[in-house]
């Protein structure tokens, strides 16, 4: 098989994502915004002017997902506003607050591929997703993606509160424009937001829950520092060696005394030789080689002379990619989704050094961010 | 089904949802049971109705769309409302009420193992109860890590468990420690069940003040030998025993365990011909690690460097040859 990069079959498969969906998609219809980012992200690292020429049009409808709100309670006023995912979740007179942190941010994305600028500029919007996300915050500075169904000033009670929010919360502002400290204070606390972060620190390296560290939450955690002050200064050198090892050693190999595990190691394959896993002693995916590598990049300018680079291109070129229908899949055994197609292709523009990896999008679109 | 369920709202008007936009992206085409439904769950939400059959109701849609984040909170807030409602009668009816909430949940659970909302959820109903009561949440959680043994929610809100019951008198930290046992006896490579061991081990309150020569850690060490001898070239063990050096003992390996590690590396430092086979390049890199610290070890640490990067471990070479420039 060649390893070549299948475009034109991606964005194939890519662009049917953008159509019209049969009802077994019904069960995503709530994360719609998402599937949308991730086709219109992988269409752009791929081709950017497929973008201009099929989807700038399509801003309009992303912003008619833009909802916003007034709160009022006895002491306070305060206006939020952010994107919901579907209108499916579009309330009359927005009764039921829908708005929540990841539609808002892949909404936002989408806007920025899509070339849109003024939304950014108004300084009323900037100020309403700040309000916001700062409602998402909880006192111990960590963050939950949505607010309360009926009361705007309360975080959701159902919500996990975990590193993934934190990140979206940091990038939407972010996005909005914040870049110095004290633009982030002016909607949350960022020491708190900090200290909880290195609160997920794990003892060997990595960030996680509890302790456990997790390839993904850790990509999380050093997107959101970085994108605070542009460093990672914060953390101790100690622990940023052993997270660049941590990540070093999530790249699979079938060479060496790797090869012992075979027949003990239920979670080994030989085929996953290049690729990366999300935790120790897992199955190779997809996404993980874009999580670990954006990771190490953040870590280390060096990142590309510190793993195997050309064996985890061999493994999403020739294991992952789907030559048949485009598209990439989580592993060899899997059918290609519209989530790994765009974190294979995001790894692998990553790795050619086109990709923005803590915003997620293609650098030819942060690159027009730079206040 | 669904439309026969629905036929106690008959009374509702559905507020139908926008579709046939200009320019849409990604435009699902609903089935006419879903729009339907959804109808109806925009109402009644638009009404805050916090009834029984807005209950029912919520149990309906999250079946079809576990991810509807919404629905999970208008569904809390029926509950929340219930329990406020009933706390004027009786706490045992509370209790009665939630616990028929959390058999709901564990049925959902069991349908849909890899969904977010469900354990958030379940948090928030625990911290509502006024007697949560751990033993009840250990079956399900037992069944779904058999099932799906590295599972990282799951094993997410057993730890948080953990630390929601830890100055429970009835909690028994053995008890835990020994159910991590159970999933490495069954595989040995489950990094979770480690990871969680030591996070027993840290939570106890009992091993607030606790040192590396303690008889706990002493039998940490030598469970951990042991799993190590069975399976050398294992990341997980060798993690664990180099987690319990960095947390109890600055990161130095004993004398005992240089000893214990270097029975895997064959006559590796001593054989100036060849490059033996080993059994583990975990236990070299162990062995590596610790000979660095010492002036006049730092000359072995490069040789296991650079033969886990030309035989052991190549794929990591760009690493190793990171790690040799760094001693040189």
């Amino acid at each position: 098989m060649s390893n070549e990069f299948r475009a034109t079959l991606h964005l194939k498969f890519m662009g049917r994502h953008l159509m019209m969906l049969p009802p077994t998609y019904q069960s995503h219809d709530p994360n719609k915004m998402a599937i949308i980012y991730y086709s219109l992200c992988g269409i752009a690292a791929t081709d950017k002017t497929q973008i201009e020429t099929k989807y700038s049009k399509s801003r309009e409808f992303i912003l008619a997902h833009h909802k916003t709100i007034e709160l009022k309670d006895d002491q306070k006023i305060c206006t939020i506003s952010g994107f919901i995912g579907t209108l499916t979740l579009d309330f009359q007179d927005n009764k039921v607050i829908t708005i929540n942190l990841s539609n808002t941010l892949f909404a936002l994305l989408s806007l920025r591929i899509l070339g849109e600028t003024s939304f950014f500029e108004n300084s009323k919007h900037k100020r309403h997703i700040g309000n916001l996300v700062k409602n998402c915050q909880l006192p111990d500075g960590s963050f939950v993606s949505s607010l309360d169904i009926d009361n705007g000033f309360k975080p959701s009670p159902v919500d996990s509160k975990d590193l993934r929010y934190t990140y979206m919360a940091i990038s939407i502002l972010y996005l909005m424009g914040s870049r110095s400290k004290q633009d982030f204070n002016e909607f949350i606390d960022v020491d708190l937001a900090v200290k909880n972060i290195l609160n997920h620190q794990t003892l060997l390296g990595a960030f996680g829950e509890y302790n456990e560290p997790h390839a993904g939450y850790t990509s999380c955690a050093l997107s959101a520092l970085y994108l605070l002050n542009r460093s990672l200064n914060v953390l101790s050198e100690s622990f940023k060696s052993k997270t660049i090892s941590w990540l070093v050693f999530r790249q699979l190999s079938n060479e060496g005394c790797s090869k012992f595990q075979i027949d003990s190691n239920p979670s080994f394959d030989e085929a996953d030789n290049g690729g990366f896993q999300g935790r120790p002693n897992k199955f190779a995916d997809t996404c993980y080689a874009f999580w670990c590598m954006n990771s190490l990049k953040l870590l280390t300018d060096d990142w590309k002379n510190l793993i195997d680079t050309s064996a985890v291109l061999n493994y999403l070129l020739k294991t992952t990619q789907n030559t048949l229908i485009g598209g990439f899949s989580k592993n060899d055994d899997d059918d290609p989704d519209i989530y790994h197609t765009c974190l294979g292709i995001a790894a692998l523009k990553l790795l050619d050094g086109s990709f923005d990896g803590s915003l997620c999008i293609p650098k030819y679109v942060s690159d027009t961010m730079v206040l | 089904m669904t439309e026969e369920f629905l036929l106690k709202f008959q009374d509702i008007k559905p507020t139908p949802i926008q579709t046939d936009i200009p320019n849409e992206l990604c435009q699902i085409l609903y089935t006419k049971e879903y729009a339907n439904l959804m109808g109806v769950t925009r109402t009644l939400m638009n009404n805050r109705e916090h009834s029984k059959r807005a209950l029912e109701l919520t149990s309906v849609v999250i079946e079809i769309a576990p991810a509807f984040y919404t629905v999970w909170n208008y569904r809390y807030n029926i509950i929340h409302d219930m329990v406020l409602q009933l706390k004027d009668a009786n706490q045992e009816k509370v209790i009665e009420f939630l616990n028929k909430d959390l058999d709901w949940l564990d049925e959902l659970t069991l349908n849909n193992p890899k969904n977010y909302q469900i354990w958030s959820y379940r948090q928030a109903i625990l911290n509502l109860h006024p007697k949560p009561d751990f033993k009840r949440d250990l079956p399900i959680l037992k069944i779904m890590l058999h099932d799906d043994t590295k599972n990282y929610h799951v094993w997410s809100y057993r730890k948080w468990l953990i630390d929601f019951v830890k100055n429970d008198s009835l909690f028994d930290f053995n008890i835990e420690l020994n159910f991590t046992n159970i999933f490495i006896d069954r595989d040995i490579y489950n990094n979770s069940a480690w990871t969680h061991r030591l996070f027993v081990i840290k939570t106890n309150p009992a091993n607030k003040n606790i040192d590396f020569n303690s008889k706990l850690i002493q039998n940490e060490i030598i469970f951990t030998k042991k799993n190590i001898h069975l399976c050398p070239q294992n990341i997980s063990s060798w993690n664990y025993l180099i987690a319990l050096l960095d947390w109890l003992n600055n990161g130095k390996a004993t004398d005992d365990l240089i000893e214990f590690a270097s029975q895997f590396v064959s006559d590796f430092f001593s054989n100036t011909a060849i490059l033996p086979n080993i059994q583990s390049s975990y236990a070299l890199e162990f062995l590596a690690d610790q000979y660095k610290l010492d002036p006049k070890r730092i000359n072995d640490s490069i040789k296991a460097y650079k033969a886990l990067s030309t035989k052991y471990d190549p794929i990591r070479t760009p690493y190793w040859n990171h790690l040799i420039k760094g001693l040189s």
